[in-house]
């Protein structure tokens, strides 16, 4: 039972994780590479910025607009091009430069501070929850991440706003002919994915270190459950990453790391393979 | 998003008489012939150094995948992010058959081999019947690529784990000295390179060209389009699988990063891409320059992974469809101006 809270906890992170790299995707068909990239260059601000002083809630505030600018600056400068293509064309091209900004961002933390890590700790004991105890940092961190996704499904389903990101990913050619301009669109969710990349970086050092090197690694995360949970779908993501957490928990109490992430990619792959288009994705 | 520059295509088939199958033959063959020839010249100038032998051996090792690779993603659009696992499968497949269970070195280098090509070919038939599209087939053989692997880690006592596998066979053989196995490593691009050339320019070729255009068009026009698929794979992937396990001849010792996703699948994909995917000399140009590039900035120590990747940015930023492509465009309007109107 601990084990499949504890694979909530994680799964959830995961779940806001591929929230943000399937709306890019679904919005403007760009694979952002340099999304895990993105949440780890938020941590070092949020580290950097409590290490000059700050409190920890002003510091994560720093953090969060770090994201923000960053997603707004990957749209302004290296994306302009990528928009110019269409199709497969715009996807392996947004997927290669990402891909260079992802080296430059590992470049630059790996070569400023090689061994900076973000840990946030909250004072405390262990809270009880349906008679098991979990480490504090843990349920904040989930609280906080169930809040942000109920916040951001609210978002889509019923703001004016939210529902124009909907009809872009589902028709751009009809949205445009309604008055929505998708690459304004695509601004917003960009600085939007931006500010959930660094959230989920937070919430993530309340339970384990983020280091400089994460990065890579919480990008291939991000982008399995994206696919696992269907291209587009934030409700699939959730879903996903809630499903898979819990596999790869359960799998790795019971039978040691190396076993344990082989079935949860077996698992990520025999889903993919029942269901192409995802959990919640729409069939093509 | 792909363009096709074999001189003589149009050629071998709308013309069809022998006289010009053969002229165009020789316009494949001479390029390749070239290339050999430029490459060749390499070990006088670089022979007495073992150290830039070993770069350039490296360098086209990532030929020869990035051949592969091309074949399988340029020529029939299946993006498969496991390069590095089927190279790693032949590498280390040939290194346990020959030391662990004791099989001659040839016979071992070809059973790796095949069974690259199996595997390659089951993902290529699994994407194929699942209809699965570009970003679901690159997901899906990630993950292959993830647990391959983690599988080389957990069986520890077979591969040896993170510390690496020191291979036995073929060591005290011509294919431990400095310059030898370079030239082994040429002559498998170019047969590969001739390989490729020759698959474009026969009915394979076309179906490639007809289900890469207009899949359904393809379809409909007849061409079983999930069987070339697969086709591809296999050819593809044996090609891997070779490259992986005379690297891993020549080389030595190999370790999970040897074969390790970031090391080649990422790399592989910047070669070709910067190469121009699709084009038959794009991989081994973008091996060559990215090889060079590696090399220039080795000596920024800590500095090197975000230069890098600045230049890579900047690559794209300047020929996002590849230099063999930007290149070919550039010739044509300025042999005919008028054409590009259109």
């Amino acid at each position: 039972m601990a084990n499949v809270l504890d694979g909530i906890v994680l799964g959830l992170q995961f779940g806001l994780l591929a929230a943000g790299l399937t709306l890019v995707y679904g919005l403007g068909g760009v694979l952002n590479l340099a999304y895990g990239q993105m949440a780890v260059l938020s941590a070092m601000a949020v580290a950097l910025s409590m290490e000059a002083g700050l409190a920890p809630i002003p510091a994560v505030a720093v953090g969060l607009v770090a994201g923000g600018l960053l997603g707004l600056l990957l749209d302004l400068t290296i994306l302009r091009p990528v928009y110019r293509l269409h199709g497969e064309a715009r996807v392996l091209l947004s997927l290669l430069l990402t891909l260079g900004m992802a080296f430059v961002v590992d470049g630059f933390l790996t070569w400023r501070y090689p061994t900076k890590a973000l840990t946030l700790r909250i004072g405390g004991g262990p809270v009880e929850i349906l008679g098991v105890r979990m480490v504090r940092g843990g349920v904040v961190a989930s609280v906080i991440t169930i809040l942000v996704l109920g916040g951001l499904l609210l978002f889509f389903r019923k703001t004016t706003l939210g529902r124009a990101v909907r009809s872009v990913i589902e028709d751009e050619e009809g949205s445009r002919l309604v008055g929505i301009d998708p690459q304004r669109m695509l601004r917003l969710i960009l600085v939007l994915t931006g500010v959930l990349a660094a959230l989920v970086a937070v919430t993530r050092s309340l339970v384990t270190p983020v280091s400089v090197t994460a990065g890579f690694e919480l990008t291939v995360s991000a982008l399995i459950v994206t696919v696992v949970g269907g291209l587009g779908s934030v409700g699939g993501a959730i879903l996903a990453g809630v499903i898979l957490g819990i596999i790869s928990t359960v799998a790795a109490s019971s039978i040691g790391t190396v076993l344990s992430l082989i079935i949860l990619l077996v698992a990520a792959a025999v889903t993919i393979l029942i269901r192409p288009s995802g959990l919640l994705g729409v069939e093509e | 998003m792909i363009e096709d520059y074999t001189e003589g295509t149009g050629t071998a088939v709308v013309g069809g008489t022998e006289q010009r199958a053969s002229r165009s033959l020789l316009a494949l063959i001479w390029p390749i012939a070239l290339v050999g020839a430029l490459l060749s010249l390499i070990p006088l100038w670089l022979g007495d150094s073992r150290v830039m032998m070993g770069v350039s051996i490296l360098g086209l090792t990532f030929a020869c995948y990035a051949v592969g690779f091309n074949l399988i993603f340029g020529s029939t659009g299946q993006l498969f992010l496991c390069v590095g696992a089927l190279a790693g499968i032949g590498g280390y497949g040939s290194a346990i058959l020959a030391d662990r269970v004791g099989l001659p070195l040839l016979l071992s280098v070809l059973l790796a081999t095949l069974a690259s090509s199996l595997i390659g070919g089951l993902l290529s038939w699994i994407a194929v019947r699942r209809s699965l599209g570009v970003i679901f087939t690159g997901i899906i053989t990630l993950i292959f690529s993830l647990v391959f692997g983690n599988l080389l880690l957990g069986a520890a006592g077979v591969t040896g784990g993170d510390g690496g596998f020191h291979i036995q066979m073929g060591a005290d053989t011509f294919l431990r000295q400095t310059i030898p196995p370079y030239y082994l490593m040429l002559a498998l691009v170019l047969i590969f390179l001739l390989t490729h050339g020759l698959l474009r320019r026969s009915h394979i070729g076309w179906a490639f060209r007809a289900l890469r255009d207009d899949e359904v068009a393809a379809e409909l026009a007849g061409v079983d389009v999930s069987r070339y698929r697969v086709y591809a794979a296999l050819i593809g992937a044996a090609m891997l699988g070779l490259s992986g396990s005379l690297f891993a001849v020549t080389e030595g010792t190999i370790s999970p990063t040897t074969y390790g996703f970031a090391q080649v699948d990422v790399e592989t994909l910047v070669m070709l891409a910067f190469g121009g995917i699709g084009t038959l000399f794009g991989p081994v140009l973008g091996a060559v320059v990215i090889t060079i590039i590696n090399e220039l900035i080795l000596d920024l120590g800590q500095l090197r992974l975000l230069v890098y990747g600045a230049l890579i940015i900047a690559l794209f930023l300047w020929v996002p469809r590849g230099i063999i492509p930007t290149l070919g465009d550039l010739l044509r309007r300025r042999r005919s101006p008028a054409r590009r109107e259109e």
